[in-house]
């Protein structure tokens, strides 16, 4: 496992993982950190607090990968939304949202230098946010809004300003565009 | 709410963007639909995809170490886990020795019950078989008793009487055929309450019995009570004496068949002597 650990698929990693392997975990975690600690820290805009709540995260599957069931979804999508939710979960917390003013100041840019790092750039995020770059900007801000703040159909059109009808037209209108645009590389993300 | 209406939920539903009231009445739904529920995952899939939006950003070394130092603490404290989840197999097997120690219970209570019931059902049949006894003897010694009565009576009227200033006593000898045989016979003239007494008179033959005679002079002999003695050859017998036999009769005592004769028709075993 330790020498080719990105040729195992995601399945059977958090198999491994169900089945109590440490060396799976670790490979997990260094195929998705990034991702998910970008994630996170998009969502919590505070780097020790996105960082406990990466470790929160892994634990969580860690514990909990035997829940796993590849044939309800695809591996990254579990791990991704485990993150999102406990990352959310702590924004909403009572303390967090007060640390959003200084967001600016504890924004990463630390790690740029990584090679892994610029090479997901170059690839799923590329993809993706050329994905989102072809949809209209109301649908796309609602959608972002959505997922990396976590709020509802009903805040988000408290938040714009817009017909509660609108909005919902406008995130149904978005998802099903994204997917279309998605549909055929998914598998390649 | 129409399949269609649920289905255009979905989309917001993969966001976590319904309202909570919309999102339980979708997720009642879910339950039941496979092909909503189908659908929903393929929008989840495409909306963890979003996650891509964010920059890629690197944790501090630290928090790796952490994460495995964590799992690692996480497994060690397993024993704690398995002990934990040792205790309901534990218990298990104490349940298990629990049930089989109840069961053992139930049938030595079963045996000791059966073992009861037994003792006291002998208990019960030997206490039957004591009362049946008891009453056979009580049975007996009432007879005994009623016999005693009966003799106490029969020896109180033959000294009432033989104490009789109008007593007349009479002997009887044995004839040829008992030579051994005598007896009394006593009455009262007034009354005519009288008794016999013999004794030497050989054993009753089943089929026979000892039969009184009066026999009055210049009268044929009249019937008087028929009687057995018993293994010593003695015998006590009340009697009314005919006022017929009364004046002058002889007593005379003959053998015939069980019933008793109107006749005499066997031999004579004893007999007052003619006067």
């Amino acid at each position: 496992m330790q020498a080719e650990p990105s040729q195992i698929s995601d399945n059977d990693l958090l198999h491994a993982v169900a089945r109590g392997d440490e060396l799976a975990l670790a490979a997990c975690y260094d195929r998705y950190r990034l991702i998910l600690f970008g994630l996170i820290l998009r969502i919590l805009h505070d780097r020790q607090e996105a960082e406990d709540v990466l470790q929160e995260v892994f634990l969580q599957v860690w514990r909990r990968a035997g829940d796993f069931d590849e044939a309800r979804g695809r591996a990254f999508t579990w791990l991704v939304t485990i993150a999102r939710s406990r990352a959310l979960d702590r924004l909403r917390a009572a303390g967090s949202r007060t640390r959003l003013s200084d967001q600016a100041a504890q924004m990463p840019r630390a790690e740029v230098g990584d090679a892994a790092l610029d090479a997901l750039k170059s690839e799923q995020g590329f993809i993706v946010r050329t994905a989102l770059a072809e949809l209209p900007e109301d649908q796309r801000k609602t959608l972002l809004l959505a997922y990396f703040e976590g709020l509802t159909q009903t805040e988000i059109a408290a938040r714009l300003g817009d017909p509660l009808c609108t909005v919902k037209t406008r995130m149904r209108s978005g998802m099903i565009k994204l997917r279309e645009l998605l549909g055929p590389s998914r598998d390649l993300i | 709410m129409e399949h269609q209406d649920y289905q255009e939920l979905l989309e917001l539903h993969a966001l976590d963007a319904l309202d909570v009231s919309e999102a339980r009445v979708l997720e009642a739904h879910l339950k039941t639909c496979t092909e909503c529920r189908d659908e929903l995952g393929q929008l989840r899939d495409t909306a963890g995809l979003l996650a891509h939006a964010a920059d890629p950003a690197g944790p501090s070394p630290e928090v790796r170490s952490r994460i495995l130092a964590g799992i690692s603490a996480d497994k060690q404290s397993q024993p704690v886990v398995s002990t934990a989840r040792a205790i309901p197999l534990k218990s298990r097997a104490e349940r298990n020795v629990w049930m089989i120690g109840l069961r053992l219970a139930a049938a030595i209570a079963l045996v000791a019950l059966l073992v009861g019931v037994i003792v006291l059902w002998r208990r019960d049949m030997k206490m039957r078989l004591e009362i049946a006894q008891l009453a056979r003897q009580v049975n007996t010694q009432q007879r005994e008793l009623v016999h005693d009565r009966d003799v106490l009576g029969r020896q109180r009227d033959a000294l009432a009487i033989l104490n009789s200033p109008n007593a007349k006593k009479m002997e009887l000898a044995g004839t040829q055929t008992a030579q051994t045989a005598r007896g009394t016979f006593v009455y009262d003239q007034k009354t005519g309450r009288a008794i016999l007494m013999a004794e030497g008179l050989p054993a009753t033959p089943t089929d026979k019995a000892y039969e009184l005679w009066f026999i009055p002079k210049g009268h044929s002999p009249m019937a008087g009570r028929i009687f057995t003695v018993d293994a010593s050859g003695h015998a006590m017998l009340p009697e009314n004496m005919p006022p017929e036999a009364m004046a002058n009769a002889v007593i005379a005592i003959t053998l015939e068949p069980k019933k008793g004769s109107a006749v005499p028709t066997g031999a004579i075993y004893l007999s007052s002597p003619s006067s």
